[in-house]
């Protein structure tokens, strides 16, 4: 009963939600902390229970459920988010509490829908929940209404309905080619199938349908725009969670139909580090408080997808330790990641709720005097930089190690594998950069606008009780995962990998990687963000508009070429172009052509003219005959005394008949009736032939 | 069991009933009386029908012969119990839907007339049991809806009706062809599934004979270069466009083409055949190109009526792959689509009636003075565009999977289609619930318009009842899809 309870109740308890909300925004706003706070109660049984569950006949082959270490993990961890969120959001849509009953609703619902995803136990399970977050979160994205929120909302929309459908087309591919689409048969059925090729397609299609969700370059475009504009409690939840569905899907895949391909691992192993560079890069560049943390989420994305890159490799090549490894460090560093970016998204929605502005030069300073928010965003930057004792640096570990284990097994991609060690140690500095420079930025430099400063200096309350249990309770988390027995028990639930318990996390080799890092990032921002990045000690914005994948490929793909490649088509073929004077040429020229040359000035009035006349004339000859007789007769056998001469009626009744019959036939013969009538004869025509030739 | 000429009676029922109303002399302005009238009867018949379905004997009955192998006979069978009632179910609800819609509309007497005369001649086509009798009945239905075009009677109308009639009747005479052959060739064109014709192999002249048939018959399912009377008869009332345009009159074409493909000519001798990769490519192109131009489209409906003309074509191109599963996908696809579009054509009719705007760029912001209408709108867009939930997900999958199956380079080329269209199908659908319910304060065109307001009973019930449907059926399908099945394997 639990995980019925956990997945379907809040699609009911949402439309609740909003009809509270209809009445009441004050119960509304406790109902959805209390329906939040329920799910993670029933979640955390989830890990002492385990169930699975099942229901047979509908939505194509039925919904099944099934949990083990890592969905009981990730399901806890769900709930916690939206728990933390639920609680923090409160305060933060204080002054439009009005407007929310919309947002709740699919709030509450996309709570629902990512249990069942997390807790799918078959991919069409995934798929059907995963279809349904995409859309009930698209409502955050555009949530403000703004011009931006918008432009963001649709860029998010279709990359979501592209993303949804080529994960469709991908398990339809499978499907046909496993006959299952259940996690537990699909690992065998995958290896037994008589379609191998088919199968590696449709995992590129669920690579690339997950992927979308996930951030994954070349389609991580949504992910800077929507987080900004989105509000903050949503953005922690885009951030922290929707992209883990995304990873969640891709992992899925990877430990079951593509288990150990090699050439599926490398494509994810490049287009992971391909994401973790660029997001690091991005996030360094951007002035806005919460488009870093955005570009941050997509990089350590990148980190996950190199770690399941790595994990896909290491199988391939049989050593199974090193993939254990690998995969520890991954899902490790996913439950981070949510955790990390859960504390980070609320302090700066604290900052959002108190300033309303996100840009560096304006929010500058105010953190100053904020005790709290200033230890909760320090333990969440210290967290994802991967700095020691914290739960950043365990994972970023693990995955270095992978990467590590990786060069010494895989003999033909050592080459390859050193320089990817590099990327991964360089975006490592990076984070710690770009960390550095948000948390000096916001809680240690003096704003240049002293008055600014000075309000900012006079007004040290920025959030009430339970914002600050939300976020600084957050940030509690990073301290205990950064231990390493909890952390790796941690990890040995997830993976089952026991040999992780014997890692040593401070040992020297580990150290070193993490110290590589941190040296790299603290020469970053000294040297490239210190000196370059700012102008006259004002943060400036030196990122080439330009260079947007968004604006410089996809939008104009979409809304330029595609249309116009389709709209060269509808040209051609539209009505109005080709197809129209052809058809035109066709069913009017053609028929009128026919109607024409057999038509009253060619044909059929010449030869109603020449019957005409021949009867004219024959009855003429024939009357005159008549009246030769009759005058013959009267003037010898039917004499009579007085002949009165006769008026001669034939020659006016045969005009009359000739311009009747001109009237009846002229609306005929003209036009389209005519037309419809030569098709009839046509098929008359036909039929007799058909008729005559058969019988 | 009941003696299948039982089947005459809702064929003649609502034609000699509507046909009444001339007689009966009820004034314009008296729509009560009138509209009981009507639904009385449209109810009467769908409730024979349903009788019909559940009882009466799958026999062919012959009522009269032209000349012989030429008849006109009826006959029960599982395919056209499952046009019959898709039809049956539709049309009491759109009916009232109609009653609303046309309150201030003139001349309702003939438009009612001619309505309520459409059904018994829809239902007449899917009881046909030869193909001398669809080919009779599908005339008839192009002749009797062809004043409910040019309803209006306004310049855009008239040239709307003449359209219409020059292509469906011009065009259903191509299928002519097609008529004679299968009735000499075969046995007297009589449906069997698997095909009736006397001949192992198609001869090259029964090839062309199939295409001359497609094409005919899918001038009504609006293939490609037959396509184009479509949008231009959306100028019709909505619930014209709705009820004909988007199901009874579109799927007669389809439902046509199965019989066609399926129990004259017979899907083993068709199958691999040049005619068939002919008729799937053509079915193929019909995706793409009318997604693209309902992208293009500005007006509403016209929009919606591209799509149709594309989800046709899905329809289609689930009958022309041949196999069973073919088959399955196809139907559920013509059920689905059905509920979907009414759906759609319901909301765009709501709001065009409540607002008197036709375009889409004039549904800014109406989505929170209408939210019941958009909401369902929303949905079937969602469902038009394959998501999960919803029943054009079901269908759109068994398409994908069936294609896949077929396995041949036209089907896959037919699913990757299938998938452009969908996002395209996004594209077009969605874009105007965003507009609807996410526009910025700018461009919101209802901010201060009080009168903009949800429309009235009659025509939320059934909106309602088509978007319940739609997530019914999108989360339960597995009966209908069992049923339809059993119509391919030829169990019912």
């Amino acid at each position: 009963m639990l995980i019925p309870l956990i997945v379907f109740g809040p699609f009911i308890l949402g439309p609740v939600a909003y009809m509270i909300g209809k009445k009441n925004e004050y119960v509304r706003d406790l109902f959805v902390i209390f329906v939040t706070g329920a799910e993670l109660l029933l979640s955390l049984g989830l890990v002492f229970t385990m169930p699975s569950f099942s229901i047979n006949g509908i939505l194509c082959g039925g919904l099944s459920f099934t949990t083990d270490g890592f969905r009981s993990v990730y399901g806890v961890i769900t709930a916690l988010m939206w728990a933390g969120t639920t609680l923090f959001a409160r305060e933060y849509f204080e002054e439009e509490r009005e407007n929310l009953n919309r947002y709740w609703f699919f709030v509450i619902v996309t709570l629902g829908a990512t249990e069942g995803v997390m807790l799918s136990g078959d991919l069409m399970t995934a798929f059907v929940f995963f279809e349904i977050l995409s859309f009930t979160s698209f409502t955050w994205v555009i949530h403000e209404e703004t011009e931006g929120a918008v432009r963001a909302g649709y860029t998010y929309l279709f990359i979501a309905v592209i993303g949804g459908l080529v994960l469709f087309m991908g398990l339809a591919l499978l499907k046909f080619a496993t006959g299952t689409l259940s996690f537990a048969d699909l690992k065998v059925a995958a290896f037994t199938s008589p379609h191998p090729t088919m199968v590696f397609v449709a995992g590129i299609c669920i690579l690339f349908g997950f992927g979308c969700k996930a951030g994954m370059f070349p389609i991580h475009v949504w992910l800077p725009k929507a987080h900004p504009v989105a509000p903050s409690p949503a953005s922690a939840l885009l951030s922290g969670i929707l992209t883990k569905v995304g990873i969640y899907g891709i992992l899925t895949i990877s430990m079951t139909a593509l288990y150990g391909n090699e050439t599926f691992g490398l494509l994810v192993l490049l287009l992971g580090v391909v994401t973790m560079a660029l997001g690091a890069v991005l996030a360094l560049f951007s002035i806005n408080l919460k488009r870093t943390l955005a570009c941050s989420s997509m990089s350590q994305i990148g980190f996950i997808l190199t770690g399941v890159g790595m994990m896909l490799l290491l199988t391939a090549e049989g050593s199974e330790e090193g993939a254990g490894v690998a995969m520890s460090g991954l899902m490790l560093h996913m439950v981070n990641h949510s955790l990390i970016k859960l504390t980070l998204f609320m302090a700066a929605g604290v900052v959002v709720m108190n300033l309303h502005v996100l840009t560096l030069d304006e929010i500058r300073g105010w953190g100053r005097n904020k005790l709290f928010l200033k230890i909760s965003f320090a333990l969440g930057a210290l967290g994802i930089s991967g700095v020691p004792m914290f739960n950043g640096y365990i994972s970023k570990t693990l995955l270095h190690e992978g990467i590590v284990e990786g060069i010494h097994h895989l003999k033909k991609y050592s080459g390859m594998l050193s320089v990817i060690e590099w990327v991964f140690l360089i975006s490592g500095g990076l984070t710690f950069a770009y960390m550095l420079k948000l948390f000096i930025c916001v809680f240690v430099q003096k704003n240049k606008d002293e008055k600014r400063q000075q309000a900012f200096d006079s007004d040290r309350k920025c959030m009430n009780v339970a914002s600050t249990f939300a976020v600084f309770g957050s940030s509690i988390l990073m301290v205990v995962l950064g231990q390493p027995f909890v952390s790796t028990h941690l990890a040995r639930y997830m993976t089952g990998f026991e040999e992780i318990l014997h890692f040593h996390a401070f040992s020297p080799e580990n150290l070193k990687g993490s110290m590589i890092s941190l040296t790299i990032g603290a020469a970053v921002y000294l040297v490239i963000v210190r000196r370059v990045l700012m102008r006259d000690g004002h943060y400036a914005n030196l990122w080439p508009e330009k260079l947007d994948l968004e604006e410089l490929i996809f939008r104009p793909v979409l809304t330029k070429y595609i249309p116009d490649a389709l709209g060269a088509i509808t040209i051609i073929f539209g009505e109005n172009r080709v197809l129209k004077p052809v058809l035109s040429a066709f069913f009017t020229r053609g028929f009128g052509a026919v109607a024409t040359m057999f038509g009253e000035n060619k044909l059929l009035r010449p030869l109603c003219k020449a019957g005409l006349a021949v009867a004219c004339f024959a009855s003429k000859v024939f009357e005159s005959v008549l009246d030769g007789l009759i005058l013959l007769l009267r003037k010898t056998v039917m004499r009579e005394k007085k002949v009165q001469g006769r008026e001669d009626p034939s020659p006016e009744l045969i005009s009359t008949l000739y311009t009747e019959l001109g009237a009846v036939a002229r609306p005929l013969t003209s036009g389209f009736t005519f037309a419809m009538m030569m098709t009839c004869l046509g098929i008359v025509i036909v039929l007799c032939t058909i008729i005559f030739v058969i019988f | 069991m009941m003696s299948p000429y039982l089947l005459l009676i809702p064929i003649l029922f609502p034609v000699l009933g509507a046909f009444l109303l001339f007689f009966l002399g009820i004034p314009e302005e008296k729509d009560r009386q009138r509209n009981r009238y009507l639904e009385t009867i449209v109810v009467l018949t769908s409730i024979s029908v349903w009788i019909l379905i559940f009882m009466a004997e799958r026999e062919p009955v012959q009522i009269y012969s032209f000349i012989s192998g030429f008849s006109i006979a009826f006959r029960m069978d599982g395919l056209a119990a499952l046009f019959a009632g898709m039809v049956s179910l539709m049309w009491p609800l759109v009916m009232l839907y109609a009653f609303e819609y046309m309150e201030h509309s003139k001349g309702k007497n003939r438009f009612f007339v001619f309505y309520v005369m459409t059904y018994g001649v829809t239902l007449g086509l899917a009881f046909a049991a030869n193909i001398t009798t669809l080919y009779t009945f599908i005339e008839m239905l192009s002749l009797v809806t062809i004043p409910l075009v040019s309803h209006y009677g306004n310049h855009e109308s008239m040239f709307a009706g003449r359209k219409y009639a020059a292509f469906t009747i011009g065009g259903t005479g191509l299928a002519f062809f097609s008529v004679v052959m299968t009735t000499v060739y075969g046995d007297s064109g009589r449906f069997v599934l698997g095909g009736s014709l006397n001949m192992s192999q198609l001869t090259p002249i029964m090839e062309v004979a199939f295409l001359a048939g497609f094409f005919g018959f899918g001038v009504k399912a609006a293939v490609f270069p037959l396509h184009s009377w479509l949008p231009t008869a959306s100028v019709a009332p909505t619930p014209v466009t709705a009820l004909l345009h988007a199901v009874a009159v579109v799927n007669s074409g389809v439902f046509a083409i199965t019989r066609l493909v399926f129990f004259t000519y017979g899907a083993g001798s068709l199958m691999g055949t040049v005619s068939q990769t002919i008729a799937l490519l053509t079915v193929v192109f019909t995706m793409v190109f009318a997604a693209a131009m309902a992208l293009k489209q500005r007006h509403f409906k016209r929009r919606l009526a591209y799509s149709t003309v594309s989800n046709l074509s899905y329809m289609l191109f689930g009958i022309l792959l041949m196999t069973p599963h073919g088959m399955t996908a196809g139907l559920l696809h013509m059920v689905f689509h059905g509920i979907i579009k009414m759906s759609l054509f319901l909301c765009a009719g709501a709001f065009i009636h409540v607002t008197g705007n036709e375009y889409i760029y004039q549904v800014n912001g109406v989505g929170k003075k209408m939210p019941l209408t958009f909401i369902l709108y929303t949905l079937a867009g969602l469902s038009l565009t394959g998501v999960p939930l919803f029943c054009g997900f079901v269908s759109k999958w068994n398409l994908v999977t069936a294609g896949i199956e077929a396995g041949s380079p036209q089907s896959l080329s037919g699913v990757f289609a299938l998938i452009i269209s969908a996002f395209l199908c996004a594209m077009y659908a969605l874009s105007v619930s965003v507009r609807a319910f996410f526009s910025t304060e700018e461009s919101d065109l209802y901010l201060n318009r009080p009168d903009v307001k949800e429309a009235g009973k009659s025509m939320l019930i059934p909106i309602a009842f088509f978007g319940i449907l739609n997530i019914v059926l999108g989360v339960c399908s597995q009966p209908i899809v069992d049923y339809l099945g059993k119509i391919a394997a030829g169990m019912l």
